[in-house]
């Protein structure tokens, strides 16, 4: 009785391991589509960058110089990601998401008092201190 | 490299400062630990020896536990574990660990941390009990048992 | 079941040899089939050493005492429970213990990568089984075969040390051991990584959550060792600084050490070789912590000795693993380079810089005085030992330092604070947490190091507490949700952020609980039936203890119990009846002889009422019978916040399960997706 379980357990395993090579089942060994490349996983990091820079803006723990500094150098890195994912791909539809989110990165509140430039989301002008028209459309920080 | 530079320095000092806290943590509160046989040999050389606390470990003399009724002082004696000849009295004031025992069916080694009193009784500030072997029985205490 | 069971180990040996070998050259090869083969040797050796587990748990319950192994961990009157719990009772059982975790884990983490990350499987499939491979040959060789018998059936087993018959200590070693093996995973990944050459921030991003899970079971662990300790090593204690302990903390500030760094890299692309480094050591480290436990090669109260050989067969096999991981990261160097540079000091890479080097200081401090006896030992020919002093002396600054930093790291900027951010976002914390210790000190708490942690703690949990409100409400008001509503969505858009929010919370609730230890009372007392000790609470209150009689009860065979000895207390706290409170002594049936002390303890949220039966006339109260023989000896101890250590594991569980709970935003997939057809530019292996 043991005997013949053991036979059967040793049977089981041998074929269950070796049955791909035999048969030729391949496994793949490729990275998958909908895997995030490095270059697609350094855009996220910095968009989160971008959004945490946002939230704390947001909750007050920057204050707008600091907020502004931060955000040109993050928009600056994230434009440079962005163009390398479009040098590696070129397609349509990358183009348009770029476009997209430049647009977004590049906008900017003009305040309407003094013409100053204020950052998205800054919610009175840095220079005069006027209250900005709310513009936000998307995009919680 | 301005940065880099700059944080390899702190990087250095931060190392720094931690060996020095480890060497002289060490050698502020290190403690020898020895064999009764050895503390023997150590104090023959160096008299002085006798006042440095040392941990010690040894084996419990079966049957040599005394205690002194309603207060808790323990007195008891070991001995190296290769030369049965060196012994050393222990008192030691304190709740003894569940696993001691003085008791002839079972070796209980001991370890003792503490410092010899004018008196010659090495006063215990803990005590620690192994007996590992007792769980590992041979096979005969096995068959025995 | 046992025959088959040692058979399983037996065929498990040839199955992972294929499969480490299989990987590897599936992988350099590019032979899918052969990877495809080895990947199910992970499954198939799961199910091996399942049974080969089994068969070990059959022979406790059915007392085969033929069985080296279950002779001596077990008898015919041990409770069940603890007969399947010997499974890890002693060296040999952990080892097949251990290799059960790992194998499944490696199943897990193979059936979990079947369509994703499929460049690395090969090698992690190849790591993770030459890994089993190493474990099963030395269970097979090293004289530490579970199956192994003696030649002869005792009537009985010597029994299971009594120490280890405590419910705690069932939870703990698994707990512990899940650690252990789940690090395997993230391993396995950074060799993969090293081997195929992929460096990026992938194989830290799929292992994330490994190395969560990881961190979490060890915590865990830890913590439940210390509520043993507390409960039954009857000094009213939870840490010793004994090197089977420091064992297990060492993988655990390095992991503490990874978890934090690993953010840098995939953050700001820094920090690459150092973080390969702790992977390997974290690694090395649990495989160090799992043979210390029971090899006796340091002496320490949890340490039973058994066969020393073993020690030098683990000592080579860390050491070859981290010469081989050493060589494939000089090796791989030119893609290792930083991509950024830290800004300035005062920065939020820096707060975590620091974290590391202290966390790692912790490590080399920790590490060094539990080896320093071995190694005075073979300088100098003199054993040199450091105990509790040397411990607290050095970790004592760090802990604090460490506590600073979980205030420091929330709220301070992303590379480079200016003096206005820190003005900012400190003044008030800062002022909360001076106030809170100035509060403390007028009360009566003077000692330095407590009233420090006490005020870094208030200075921590303020910050943190704002954080979640100032980003609740800014949630609330701009996304025009009510508080609840942005309360849950700010904390699951970004968990790991929110959820390390509250590990730190229940950090500094353990942290508190620490720093009370120099308000610990104690007080021994003999007493007879019918008199009183009072004891003063250092938090007020009077507990007003009352002596009642000890009584004896001979032989319990179910319950594995010789005899007790069973002492009632009469408890009263500011004239309020708490009840009675029992604390005994008893002596085990198997093993022969042993016999252990049961505490008493009464929990208040604020603290512990401890007491223990030190000393009784066991004689005269158990064989005797003697009326006059109730003398009894006791240990009172009041034990401020040391419920918080458990309150706060509570906290930390929580904190880290909203960080591992899977995600719910699924990956977007990239917009690219309709080219199925184009392959990947991903890197092969080489």
């Amino acid at each position: 009785m043991a005997l013949l379980g053991a036979l059967i357990l040793v049977a089981a395993v041998v074929g269950f391991i070796l049955q791909p090579v035999l048969q030729g089942h391949w496994a793949s060994l490729r990275h998958q589509d909908d895997e995030m490349t490095e270059a697609e996983a350094r855009r996220r990091v910095t968009l989160l960058a971008l959004r945490d820079a946002e939230y704390d803006f947001a909750t007050g723990k920057l204050d707008v110089d600091d907020y502004t500094a931060l955000k040109r150098q993050l928009s600056a890195e994230a434009l440079a990601v962005l163009q390398e994912l479009e040098a590696s791909e070129g397609s349509d539809l990358v183009e348009a998401e770029i476009a997209a989110a430049r647009k977004e990165l590049e906008e900017e509140v003009r305040c309407d008092t003094c013409r100053h430039h204020n950052p998205t989301g800054s919610r009175f002008c840095g220079a005069c201190g006027a209250a900005l028209v709310p513009q936000e459309t998307a995009g919680a920080p | 490299m301005a940065k880099n530079g700059r944080f390899m320095v702190g990087l250095v000092g931060v190392a720094a400062v931690v060996t020095y806290l480890i060497w002289t943590g060490v050698s502020d509160t290190m403690v020898y630990y020895l064999t009764p046989t050895e503390l023997e040999a150590k104090i023959t050389a160096d008299p002085t020896f006798k006042e440095v606390g040392v941990k010690v470990s040894g084996r419990v003399v079966p049957g040599s536990h005394e205690e002194a009724p309603g207060e808790l002082l323990h007195r008891f004696v070991i001995h190296d574990v290769d030369s049965p000849d060196v012994t050393m009295t222990i008192e030691y004031r304190n709740v003894l660990p569940d696993t001691f025992s003085d008791s002839e069916s079972m070796t209980v080694d001991a370890v003792v941390e503490g410092r010899f009193r004018e008196d010659g009784v090495f006063e215990a500030k803990t005590v620690l009990t192994k007996c590992g072997s007792r769980y590992e029985a041979t096979p005969e205490e096995l068959a025995a048992g | 079941m046992n025959i088959l069971g040692e058979l399983a180990l037996w065929v498990a040996l040839p199955v992972t040899a294929w499969g480490m070998a299989l990987g590897y050259l599936g992988g350099r090869q590019e032979r899918g089939d052969l990877v495809l083969s080895a990947e199910r040797t992970v499954y198939a050796t799961f199910i091996l050493i399942l049974l080969a587990s089994l068969g070990i748990v059959d022979n406790f319950l059915n007392d085969r005492f033929e069985y080296w192994y279950t002779a001596n961990y077990s008898s015919r009157n041990l409770f069940v429970f603890y007969k399947v719990a010997g499974l890890w009772a002693g060296q040999r059982g952990s080892l097949l213990f251990w290799l059960l975790l790992l194998s499944f884990f490696s199943a897990l983490a193979v059936w979990s990568n079947q369509r994703k990350n499929r460049e690395f499987m090969p090698y992690v499939v190849g790591t993770l089984m030459g890994l089993q491979l190493f474990f099963i040959v030395v269970l097979l060789f090293a004289e530490v075969n579970p199956y192994e018998k003696l030649g002869f059936t005792p009537v009985d087993g010597a029994g299971l040390n009594p120490q280890l018959q405590n419910y705690w200590m069932s939870f703990h070693p698994p707990t512990l051991y899940l650690g252990f093996t789940a690090f395997t995973v993230p391993f396995a990944f950074a060799m993969a990584a090293l081997m195929n050459g992929r460096l990026d921030s992938r194989w830290i991003e799929v292992t994330r959550k490994w190395i969560l899970l990881s961190w979490f079971f060890l915590s865990v662990g830890i913590v439940l060792g210390m509520r043993w300790a507390y409960e039954e090593l009857g000094w009213g204690g939870y840490w010793f600084w004994d090197p089977v302990e420091n064992a297990s903390l060492l993988p655990w500030l390095t992991a503490t050490a990874f978890l934090h760094s690993i953010q840098i890299q995939e953050n700001r692309g820094m920090l690459k070789v150092w973080n390969m480094a702790l992977v390997l050591g974290t690694f090395v480290l649990t495989v160090f912590a799992t043979f210390l436990t029971r090899s006796g090669l340091i002496e320490s109260v949890h340490t039973f000795a058994e066969n020393t050989t073993i020690a030098y067969i683990f000592l080579t096999f860390m050491a070859s693993i981290v010469a081989w991981g050493a060589v494939m990261v000089i090796y791989r160097l030119p893609k290792l380079q930083s991509e950024n540079q830290i800004q300035s000091f005062l920065s939020r890479e820096s707060a975590f810089l620091f974290n590391n080097l202290i966390l790692v200081a912790a490590t080399f401090a920790v590490a060094w005085g539990t080896l320093l006896p071995l190694i005075s030992e073979g300088f100098f020919g003199e054993q040199i030992t450091v105990g509790p002093p040397f411990f607290n002396r050095i970790n004592v600054p760090f802990g604090i330092a460490l506590l600073a930093l979980m205030g420091i790291g929330p709220v301070i900027a992303w590379r480079r604070a200016s003096a206005r951010n820190l003005k900012k976002n400190f003044l008030w914390p800062l002022g909360v947490g001076l106030g809170v210790t100035a509060v403390l000190w007028l009360t009566g708490v003077r000692h330095g190091l407590a009233l420090t942690t006490f005020g870094l703690s208030a200075f921590v949990l303020y910050i943190i507490v704002v954080e979640f409100w100032k980003g609740t409400k800014a949630r609330a008001r701009i996304e025009g949700e009510g508080f609840a509503a942005a309360f849950y969505h700010l904390v699951s858009r970004n968990r790991r952020r929110w959820g390390g929010y509250i590990v730190h919370v229940g950090v500094v609730l353990i942290f508190a609980a620490f720093a009370a230890e120099p308000y610990y009372v104690e007080v021994q007392q003999t007493m007879q039936p019918g008199e009183v000790t009072e004891l003063e609470s250092p938090l007020g209150g009077t507990y007003r203890l009352t002596y009642e009689s000890t009584s004896s009860n001979v032989r319990d065979p179910d319950q594995n119990l010789a005899w007790q000895a069973v002492a009632l207390v009469m408890v009263e706290r500011n004239g309020k009846t708490i009840g009675p409170m029992r604390t005994e002594k008893r002596g085990y049936i198997r093993p022969e002889g042993q016999q252990s002390t049961e505490v008493g303890i009464h929990s208040r949220p604020l603290e512990d009422l401890y007491i223990t039966l030190a000393d009784v006339d066991l004689e005269g109260i158990i064989l005797e019978n003697d009326p006059n023989a109730q003398a009894a000896t006791f240990s009172f101890m009041i034990k401020p916040l040391v419920g918080w250590i458990w309150a706060g594991l509570f906290v930390l569980m929580a904190g880290s399960l909203i960080g591992l709970w899977p995600s719910a935003e699924k990956v977007r997939a990239p917009t690219v997706a309709s080219k199925a057809t184009v392959a990947d530019p991903a890197p092969a292996g080489d």
